[in-house]
């Protein structure tokens, strides 16, 4: 094994390195890989044994006792869990789409390259930079129902407020959350579309153009389709983010009025850190932890299946 | 480049003035809230003039004061998070751009996958695990427990790097007889050092906007910025002065770095999948 290469490169040490070679790879991925692991499999298996316990924190810092499949049935039972899956695929769903398409059309607005558009993609990101909390902050001011900036404009141009305000009505706070991710994380397609746009060369195009495709007819079926695989990977990490939406439930709304507006991870959070039902939220944890694998490993069975990294 | 008419160009920049008003605005008016004196908060119709108001920050980080140390804190956090990723992901992002291996893009995969799992998840057990072993409330809590995203992220953004280098220098130094590890030194390391500061920034970036963590494994003296804004929230009423005058000093961090940043920003958002 490696002679020639050994002659070749008259370095005697070859031989001595290509079989260290094929541990090395391993041995440098070893130390991330177990930390990340202790990392992950201490909660799981943590949450997978408490979730046959009955525990409450605040009367035991100990499990009390083993209550079989209880903590599954209360999980439906006690918490309004089925309207948080709900509340978090809607957000998801919904969210995603919005930003993406308004960010291809700020993409598009951009790509016109005309004088100005370089220092508005440079300031455009501003909101994505803020963490979520910050943009949670800004919004509950510019929407306090007395006195905040956006009830009020709104109101000038006859659109119908309600008194409680948009996070303390039960049928916009949910919708409000979303808007404000919305407003943060479009600039983030926005730019990163835009990047894509550029990456289209200049001779399909022409090609494209010379086959008579213009227009819309041209951005359906050569410019959609070569941005396939960064929309892809786009709205994956979006989609996943918005499904965890905790940071602007808990500033905006903390997942009310009432339970109008919980995400899953809100449920989480009151079971566990308020309510301090620990074996009911490891029970959680698991539902949640199946929703999610499900969800990921069919976007990467069929989004993914053929990507090179 | 397409040509426009004077037409279209006019509804062009129409548009582009509103993106701009729709996204920049909201941020604008909430810096005017940290200059203006308490009272006027809600001051309706807007007042666009007024007499700048210092007290707001005064009040917070100078007397008495009490968000100063959090500036601290989060500065700690942040940096402590950077700092140990830096070393696991770099090793990890060498071998997987350099070698050749089974399963990848499983691994690949895997990293990504605990990007995007939900935090919350992970936290309570954390939450309880840190009080055990008496870890509850201390910056090593936060800053351990925040590898599950720091390292997967930078792994991503420093593999496509690496990626970058051309393997041509690394053989040549092989030949010139350095070993493995001096080529990685002088080789490697100073070529993707644009990516090393790149990745931790963001890291950085990260780790300071990140609330879930601190909020749950945070404790009176080691509080963050940002959790300790959401304390403004109070039962006797919300102090907006103060929240805007600390919301803002932690928002200046991460707008400053992704102004630096540059043409980085869309590969770093990500995670050195898009060139940009």
């Amino acid at each position: 094994m490696g002679r020639p290469g050994k002659f070749l490169l008259g370095g005697s040490g070859l031989l001595n390195r290509s079989t260290v070679n094929k541990r090395l790879p391993y041995i440098l991925l070893a130390p991330s890989v177990i930390i990340l692991l202790a990392l992950i499999l201490y909660p799981l298996g943590f949450a997978l044994r408490n979730s046959f316990w009955f525990w409450n924190l605040q009367t035991s810092p100990m499990p009390l006792y083993h209550s079989g499949w209880d903590n599954f049935r209360m999980v439906f039972l006690v918490t309004p869990f089925s309207e948080a899956l709900k509340n978090t695929l809607l957000l998801a769903g919904l969210g995603t789409f919005a930003q993406f398409w308004l960010g291809m059309g700020i993409a598009l607005l951009l790509h016109t390259h005309l004088r100005g558009m370089g220092l508005m993609r440079a300031v455009l990101i501003m909101p994505t930079t803020l963490a979520p909390v910050v943009a949670g902050f800004l919004f509950r001011y510019l929407l306090e129902p007395k006195g905040g900036i956006l009830p009020w404009l709104l109101k000038g141009l006859g659109v119908p407020v309600p008194p409680q305000g948009f996070l303390g009505n039960a049928g916009t706070a949910l919708f409000s959350i979303g808007l404000v991710d919305t407003w943060q994380w479009t600039p983030f397609f926005a730019i990163v579309l835009y990047a894509g746009l550029l990456s289209i060369s200049e001779e399909i195009k022409e090609a494209a153009q010379v086959d008579g495709a213009s227009g819309w007819r041209m951005f359906w079926s050569v410019t959609l389709p070569l941005l396939r695989p960064i929309a892809a990977f786009l709205v994956m990490i979006r989609f996943m983010q918005l499904f965890n939406s905790f940071d602007l439930v808990y500033v905006l709304t903390n997942g009310g009025p009432g339970t109008a507006s919980r995400t899953l991870s809100f449920n989480l959070y009151r079971e566990g850190l308020v309510n301090y039902n620990i074996g009911l939220t490891a029970a959680m944890t698991w539902l949640v932890v199946i929703i999610v694998s499900i969800i990921i490993n069919l976007y990467l069975f069929f989004v993914f299946r053929k990507r090179e990294w | 480049m397409r040509r426009h008419t004077a037409r279209q160009k006019l509804a062009i920049y129409a548009l582009t003035l509103l993106v701009m008003v729709f996204f920049l605005g909201p941020i604008c008016w909430f810096i005017l809230l940290a200059f203006r004196h308490p009272s006027e908060a809600y001051t309706l119709p807007p007042q666009l003039i007024f007499e700048p108001y210092l007290g707001n920050f005064i009040d917070t980080f100078v007397e008495p004061g009490n968000n100063a140390p959090q500036l601290v804190n989060s500065l700690i956090v942040s940096s402590g998070a950077t700092l140990l990723s830096l070393p696991f992901a770099l090793s990890a992002a060498y071998a997987l751009s350099r070698f050749a291996m089974r399963g990848k893009e499983f691994i690949m995969n895997w990293y990504i996958s605990l990007l995007i799992a939900p935090p919350i998840v992970f936290v309570i057990p954390y939450f309880i695990l840190m009080s055990w072993i008496g870890w509850a409330g201390s910056y090593q809590a936060m800053i351990l427990t925040l590898q599950t995203l720091a390292i997967p992220f930078s792994v991503w953004l420093l593999k496509s790097f690496i990626d970058e280098v051309p393997l041509d220098l690394e053989e040549a130094a092989w030949v010139d007889g350095a070993t493995r590890l001096r080529a990685f030194f002088r080789i490697i390391i100073p070529l993707a050092l644009p990516g090393l500061i790149v990745t931790s920034m963001f890291t950085f970036v990260f780790s300071w906007n990140n609330v879930l963590f601190p909020l749950v494994l945070s404790r009176g003296s080691t509080v963050t910025l940002p959790v300790g804004t959401i304390s403004f929230f109070a039962s006797t009423g919300v102090y907006w002065g103060h929240i805007a005058a600390t919301a803002v000093v932690a928002m200046l961090p991460p707008m400053i770095i992704f102004l630096l940043l540059g043409r980085y920003v869309v590969r770093g958002l990500t995670f050195g999948a898009v060139k940009g």
